[in-house]
């Protein structure tokens, strides 16, 4: 009790240098509850994003087809039979589905060509399961059936896509594709709309079609590479899929259900959360530093000081105690100060926002999200900060602590 | 009745190549309750001995029977145990804890011991700061305090546990001569009323002039040892 007081008094012994210490463990803290914040409200929009704009909540594909997804393959492809959709829309909570069907394309507007994924829709299904109408900057969604002068297919694209080709609606692009028996073909297409969401895989590598534009041209009769589903609640995804899949196996026995949290960016999503949250480890080292310089120039300062208690009879582990007890103190005190500051932070970030998109492009980075970017509340980050930052002002003083204690108490005395 | 018993005691410091001894089979008993004091000249392992008798540091050869135990065999652990409930130190520069009172620099010391209840912990650290003269100054920090006041302020943390042995090195040497008579007449007064051992190193003659015993130490030996009445 004693040795508690002692240290509890020694923490007031050289208030500047407590202080300066406190603040760089609250500023660790504080940095990674903003960062925490800011990572958790990224990584809820662009699952948002990918959910809205990409994905729906789940998706009914063949497990083949799933496996090699990336390449965009015209195998493995699924028939949307009236068995198969009624299954779709029987399920609990079901808002919406929609059959589509991806392909490579190579966009021109004849002058320049870029890669893109050509996209077949029947608009009002895609409608109930990704809502565009709010996104569009110029011109709308074609509709079903809609052909356009001398039978050129309808297209929507993205605003950056029509940014790179200098293109805008009435202006004609050509989709170059390879059909399923590896034959180039193309569509030709009238542009009817532009949009501009928050996803930028929409906004800049996006070719919409009809549907049976799409099928015609890639030889796949009325097969779709998947159908997307929407329900009303995101969360019940992971049990419907399951549910779903069971039912489906009497259908057809290849067919697979995947909720939006097995999709592979929604996975990269959560990686760049691990190693974001590794980053603020190597934040909370510095503090750990700092507990170290604080304590190694404590204990030089209170050498004779040491080396009396030794004198005394204390035992070694009893003046490790005092430092160690006072080095946590200066980490509750960093902590507490820390937590503070990320409240009202965080609180911050979470109604005012922040604007990144004159900063930086997240795309690239695997983070479909543009625009503002707001924070989420994780109250266990608190916790967990709080203590980790504890822990660490803890366990970072043992070994200067052990260093300082375990001096030979004549040379403690005696410095020189 | 011995106190510390020492036989060939000889402490060789290894500087590297050089071997420099610091005691040189020094034989000396000291009885309980004796008012001592060993002077020579520096360098000539005053400040030695009285860490080998204070079991902060231990010989090369010889042995220390301290009070019916010999301290050869004892490990760190041991020697700090006894050093806790035996030993009381007066260093020349009080080291005092600067962030506690006089009282609570005092009161840290008896409470190591783990023997008191609380009230009379109390009790016995105002007894003894009363005694050094320190009444009324207990809730004083020790920069609030005098070099005489702070040195006080020692002897009372090195006395309050009633210790049998209180070493004190060069405990005037910081200390003008009207303080530092004040401060051996307090020693001299605790070791009359409480019959605790005192050993001094010093050059300091009046601390010599208090002593009634004096061992004079050259070259790591007894060169001279005298008591007087």
């Amino acid at each position: 009790m004693f040795l508690t007081k002692l240290a509890l008094k020694n923490l007031a012994r050289h208030r500047n240098r407590t202080l300066i210490t406190a603040s760089i463990i609250a500023f660790a803290v504080f940095f990674y509850l903003l960062l925490d914040s800011l990572i958790g409200g990224m990584t809820e929009m662009s699952y948002e994003m990918i959910i809205n704009y990409e994905a729906g909540h789940l998706q009914v594909v063949t497990e083949e087809y799933w496996a090699e997804e990336e390449k965009l393959p015209l195998k493995n492809l699924i028939t949307p039979e009236p068995e198969l959709m009624t299954a779709v829309k029987n399920v609990p909570g079901y808002l919406g589905s929609s059959a589509e069907l991806n392909f490579q394309a190579m966009v021109s507007n004849g002058v320049n060509e870029l890669p893109v994924i050509g996209r077949g829709i029947n608009p009002p299904d895609f409608a109930g399961v990704i809502n565009l109408t709010d996104y569009f900057v110029e011109g709308e969604m074609f509709r079903v059936g809609e052909r356009r002068a001398f039978g050129v297919s309808p297209a929507v694209i993205g605003k950056r896509l029509a940014d790179l080709l200098k293109v805008q609606p009435g202006d004609y692009l050509t989709l170059l594709v390879k059909d399923r028996h590896e034959t180039f073909n193309t569509i030709e297409a009238e542009i009817t709309g532009v949009i501009h969401t928050g996803n930028p895989l929409v906004n800049e590598g996006l070719v919409y079609v009809p549907l049976d534009v799409a099928q015609e041209a890639l030889a796949v009769g009325d097969r779709v590479s998947k159908v997307l589903m929407k329900l009303e609640n995101k969360n019940r995804a992971p049990g419907v899929a399951k549910e779903l899949a069971e039912q489906l196996q009497t259908i057809n026995p290849r067919l697979a259900v995947y909720s939006w949290d097995q999709l592979e960016a929604v996975t990269v999503a959560g990686a760049k959360q691990m190693g974001n949250r590794l980053i603020m480890v190597i934040i909370l080292l510095i503090a750990a530093i700092a507990i170290i310089n604080t304590v190694i120039l404590a204990a030089l300062e209170r050498m004779e000081e040491i080396g009396m208690m030794k004198a005394m009879g204390f035992q070694t582990k009893e003046v490790i105690y005092t430092f160690v007890l006072e080095s946590t103190g200066i980490g509750v005190l960093g902590g507490i100060l820390g937590v503070l500051l990320g409240l009202a932070g965080v609180g911050v970030f979470t109604v005012v926002g922040l604007d990144f998109s004159g900063i930086i492009d997240m795309a690239p980075y695997g983070i479909p999200v543009v625009g503002k970017i707001y924070g989420v509340w994780n109250p266990l980050s608190f916790v967990t900060v709080f203590a980790f930052g504890v822990i660490v002002s803890l366990f970072s003083s043992i070994l200067p602590a052990y260093w300082a204690a375990d001096k030979d108490p004549i040379k403690a005395i005696y410095p020189k | 009745m011995a106190l510390l018993e020492m036989r060939g005691l000889t402490k060789i410091y290894d500087q590297g190549k050089i071997e420099v001894p610091a005691l040189r089979g020094i034989d000396l008993t000291v009885e309980k309750g004796e008012f001592t004091t060993i002077f020579g000249p520096s360098g000539s392992g005053k400040t030695t001995l009285l860490n080998l008798i204070g079991c902060l540091d231990r010989p090369t050869a010889g042995t220390i029977i301290f009070d019916g135990q010999e301290l050869g065999g004892l490990d760190k652990k041991d020697l700090a145990i006894i050093r806790r409930h035996h030993v009381g130190f007066v260093f020349q520069s009080y080291n005092l804890i600067p962030v506690l009172t006089a009282y609570e620099n005092v009161e840290f010391a008896i409470r190591l011991v783990n023997k008191y209840e609380k009230k009379e912990i109390r009790d016995r650290v105002m007894r003894i700061l009363a005694a050094v003269g320190l009444a009324g100054l207990e809730n004083r920090k020790p920069n609030e305090l005098s070099g005489g006041q702070k040195q006080r302020v020692a002897i009372a943390r090195a006395l309050v546990k009633e210790p049998k042995l209180v070493l004190a090195d060069e405990p005037s040497a910081n200390l003008d001569s009207k303080t530092s008579e004040e401060v051996l007449q307090v020693m001299a007064k605790m070791n009359r009323e409480l019959g605790t051992t005192f050993i001094f190193s010093t050059h300091d003659p009046l601390v010599m002039e208090y002593a009634r015993r004096l061992i004079e130490i050259r070259d790591g030996q007894v060169a001279k040892d005298q008591r007087r009445e």
